[in-house]
């Protein structure tokens, strides 16, 4: 029995939860990190300009990134969210990519 | 103190006195050499202007080898348009149309990310006085005059919206 590797244990349940291709839908996350130099106002800008969102939206992200620090901007498939964070690098915002949970 | 006056379909005049264009071009040559010098990727400035986008190395490495060197030719170009916008001498009055805004905006995002950078600001020390006895009190003091500077920029991007 020792030997035997898990079949319906939450162990193997874990791995394959992990593993990305079995989950296609789950999205890649654009998150923006808050910097002490990049005015509140030109963050604003940047998120209207790349991605079309209405100043309200636009504000309601930026005030997020400050106040708590990290705001999900966009997601979708990996390669969108490659491109929206290389146009917001070269924005000079901090952006990284990641999984949802 | 930057004047600009909107001349509609989203142009600009932006009009610097000698001082203050002086600033912009002496800072333009700086970031000229630090984008064309091999700085190395631990140089706290290089890692905010090219910052990592994934945590897993492998996935950081793929990620830049797709974008390649086209995030430093961008600021290369950038930096050549505004520069020949400020000329070599004196101060200017320069016409930015809506496009040449946006890269007068990074390119000075840029300059600012690269000062706080090197000299590590934080939240706190960007809302305080700036401290005429503090060692970065010049860097500091360009700092919040780019600031000012990228602020009415922005003012009028975002009112063109």
């Amino acid at each position: 029995m020792r030997s035997m590797q898990p079949t319906i244990a939450p162990e193997r349940t874990r791995d394959i939860a992990e593993d990305e291709n079995i989950e296609p839908d789950r999205p890649w996350l654009v998150i923006v990190w808050d910097d002490p130099i990049n005015l509140m106002s030109y963050v604003t800008y940047v998120f209207q300009k790349l991605f079309g969102y209405s100043r309200e939206k636009a504000t309601q992200l930026m005030l997020r990134v400050h106040n708590e620090g990290k705001c999900v901007v966009s997601s979708g498939s990996r390669e969108k969210a490659e491109l929206d964070c290389y146009r917001l690098h070269q924005h000079g915002l901090w952006a990284t990519i990641g999984k949802s949970d | 103190m930057p004047q600009i006056g909107a001349l509609g379909n989203g142009a600009i005049s932006l009009t610097l006195e000698e001082f203050e264009a002086e600033i912009l071009r002496r800072l333009a040559v700086e970031m000229r050499l630090l984008l064309e010098a091999d700085v190395p990727d631990s140089d706290p400035v290089v890692q905010r202007l090219f910052p990592r986008a994934y945590d897993a190395a492998d996935d950081e490495a793929a990620f830049r080898q797709m974008i390649g060197d086209d995030l430093r030719e961008i600021k290369s170009r950038t930096l050549d348009e505004v520069a020949a916008a400020l000329g070599t001498e004196g101060g200017c009055e320069v016409i930015l149309a809506r496009d040449e805004v946006d890269g007068w905006l990074t390119l000075l995002t840029d300059l600012r990310l690269s000062i706080g950078a090197r000299l590590d600001v934080d939240e706190q020390r960007m809302a305080a006085e700036v401290d005429p006895g503090d060692p970065d009190a010049v860097a500091l003091s360009i700092l919040h005059w780019l600031g000012y500077l990228q602020g009415i920029l922005v003012e009028h991007a975002l009112e063109d919206r």
